[in-house]
């Protein structure tokens, strides 16, 4: 099978705009949540600053700005006949529901052409899995063989639809986010957006990596990032709530893991929304899988819930995390609150292995792993 | 409150989309939730707690108060008989 | 491969008393997953060990309009009472969800938006689905809903073999 490596990244989130910013504003335990109040009800978030911003879209605005920084970092022309795009967004441009064309559709056609891509764009809207399956269906748009290089693109933006949407369900907490905390209650929304550019190769015509953090000689051609393996699983239970039995959750990990060992693990950065239910289910899932000693982090905690953009956010910190040798804490935990329990912490913790899985769960009973292997490790 | 009861039922019966039912076929005492009774789920009884609000003018907070309140119509009926604000 | 289509604007009671009714749920759901859900049943009916879980067929939808028409809906109830009932419905995706519920499909369910029915863009994408080595199947649909009363919305079964 074909390996797939990611060769750059890009971020824009409320604690900074590159991998290597956000990376140390997370481990110095930093947020962007606060509590506003410009709906009837008010609401906890980590939102984006508009300042300055008056284009027609905000969601594309940033969308592009991540899909740049990953471009420039992997040295790729987009405009190539074998590089695709795919984006991840759930709600796309809905603020402007009734004023707008917001197809999701029109968005990445929108984006294709800004970037410069030539080859027609697929946008992936499977809820708050989306990042993740799109990383998916990009590593199976270069394993068959019609690609060399695919950029995809996570975006999610906050809006008095999504967010009167989630109050209706009562799954928003007032209070910043605790995953798998004894007195959590729900979940903070967010806004972010990531790209990473997947590649048959793996490196990259720019030097991947190349900082100040991560000085050069760590980052050699065998040393790349792939993402070895990922599936997607419904659990055929309910439209908006998870399996009690983490059935698609447990079905999508043992898929990863086929042929992998849990020791191999530096960790699994889980979905940890902090609804009384995911958390509980995630639990359930991972303990059926045999993770139940591999260390567990969530990082819903700093960001809050970034939709489309998760899947793809929070797999970027884990790599840079992992190469920074260390598993980054989970804040708002403090207190085990499921059973069986996970090995979590709100405490940075070391580690030298060089694997992890990316979990992740959404409405409609979708549930998405993905394993990340540092190229050369085995 | 007979009037009352058939009210609840047909304003139940359009909120929940509870095709082909009548009134007449719903029992005032059956349970709403569960196997035996309507069937009905979790977003179901969010739903309801809107329906209180929007004709009742009354405010659940939560979803477990929410299955306290909707154990059948007639104990519905009660509550809202007791809490209306509208 | 099997193919079926629902013509613009039939009705969808009507369909469902002819190839479901016994399943009330139908009537909750906007019209992209009762789109949908006729079009899996119009594919599966009669098959044998029909209702058995299982994980080898995927649910692959695509679209252009996604579930627009009932997000004008939900933004409508977003006035006064913003109803959850219409919310959880505000997802591309949640039409595969319901196929998955009904028929115990535990295998992969996924929606992708596109410009357009683009032939060759779902037929490479259905093909690499089939990279997972477990689905051996796949409910293949093409449902493009800009309202409620008029749609493109045509389906395939498909096999492994039929895309070697």
């Amino acid at each position: 099978m074909t390996k797939v490596y990611c060769i750059g990244c890009g971020v824009v989130t409320p604690v900074g705009n590159s991998p290597e910013t956000v990376l140390a504003a997370v481990r110095e335990g930093r947020t962007a949540l606060r509590l506003y109040q410009d709906t009837p009800e008010p609401y906890m978030a980590s939102l984006l600053s508009r300042e300055g911003f008056s284009g027609p879209s905000f969601l594309e605005h940033i969308a592009r700005q991540a899909a740049w920084s990953a471009i420039v970092a992997a040295g790729i022309d987009p405009a190539g006949p074998r590089v695709g795009l795919v984006l991840s967004t759930i709600k796309g441009n809905v603020e402007q529901i009734g004023q707008a064309d917001v197809s999701l559709a029109a968005s990445a056609n929108r984006l294709a052409q800004a970037l410069g891509v030539k080859t027609a764009p697929l946008v992936v809207s499977n809820a708050c899995i989306s990042g993740l399956a799109a990383l998916l269906q990009g590593m199976r748009m270069i394993r068959s063989g019609d690609y060399d290089h695919v950029i995809v693109i996570g975006a999610e933006v906050q809006s008095r639809f999504i967010v009167t949407g989630f109050q209706s369900l009562k799954a928003l907490s007032l209070e910043p986010c605790k995953p798998f905390d004894a007195a959590r209650d729900g979940l903070n929304l967010g806004e972010a957006a990531a790209a990473m550019v997947l590649s048959a190769t793996p490196h990259s015509a720019a030097e991947i990596y190349c900082s100040d953090s991560f000085p050069k000689n760590q980052f050699s051609a065998t040393n790349a990032w792939e993402l070895v393996s990922g599936a997607v699983r419904n659990d055929a239970n309910h439209i908006s709530g998870p399996s009690r039995t983490g059935e698609g959750s447990y079905n999508a990990l043992r898929c990863v893991l086929k042929g992998v060992d849990p020791e191999e693990l530096a960790f699994v950065n889980v979905h940890g929304t902090a609804t009384r239910y995911n958390d509980q289910m995630e639990a359930i899932a991972l303990n059926r899988a045999g993770l139940q000693n591999v260390p567990v982090n969530a990082l819903k905690g700093v960001f809050g819930h970034t939709m489309g953009a998760a899947g793809i956010l929070e797999s970027i910190l884990s790599m840079y995390a992992c190469d920074a040798g260390i598993i980054l804490p989970t804040q708002g935990f403090s207190q085990m609150g499921v059973d069986p329990a996970v090995n979590v912490s709100e405490q940075e913790r070391k580690t030298d292995k060089m694997a992890f899985v990316k979990l992740l769960s959404g409405f409609g009973g979708v549930n998405g792993a993905l394993l990340f292997r540092k190229g050369g490790a085995q | 409150m007979d009037q009352l009861i058939t009210e609840l039922k047909l304003k139940v019966i359009d909120a929940l989309n509870l095709e082909g039912m009548t009134p007449e076929d719903m029992d005032d005492n059956a349970p709403l939730f569960g196997d035996e009774g309507l069937g009905l789920d979790s977003i179901d009884v969010l739903e309801l707690i809107v329906l209180l609000e929007k004709n009742y003018g009354i405010r659940l907070k939560t979803p477990a108060e929410g299955k306290e309140v909707f154990k059948s119509i007639a104990v519905m009926a009660d509550y809202v008989a007791a809490n209306r604000t509208k | 491969m099997k193919h079926v289509t629902i013509p613009s604007g039939a009705s969808l009671p009507e369909l469902y008393r002819q190839w479901a009714g016994d399943y009330p749920k139908f009537f909750k759901m906007d019209t992209l997953s009762k789109l949908g859900f006729l079009l899996t049943e119009m594919l599966v009916a009669g098959e044998e060990g029909r209702f058995t879980p299982r994980e080898d067929r995927a649910v692959l939808v695509f679209s252009r309009e996604g579930c627009l028409a009932n997000d004008r809906h939900y933004a409508a109830s977003m006035a006064d009472f913003p109803s959850p009932a219409l919310f959880v419905y505000t997802l591309p995706n949640i039409v595969t969800g319901e196929i998955a519920i009904r028929n115990k499909y535990a295998g992969e369910t996924s929606a992708f938006l596109m410009d357009g029915l683009n032939q060759s863009l779902l037929w490479d994408t259905v093909r690499q689905s089939f990279q997972d080595p477990v689905t051996q199947s796949a409910i293949v649909a093409w449902i493009n809903c800009p309202s409620d009363t008029e749609w493109e919305a045509q389906a395939w079964l498909i096999e492994r073999n039929d895309l070697m």
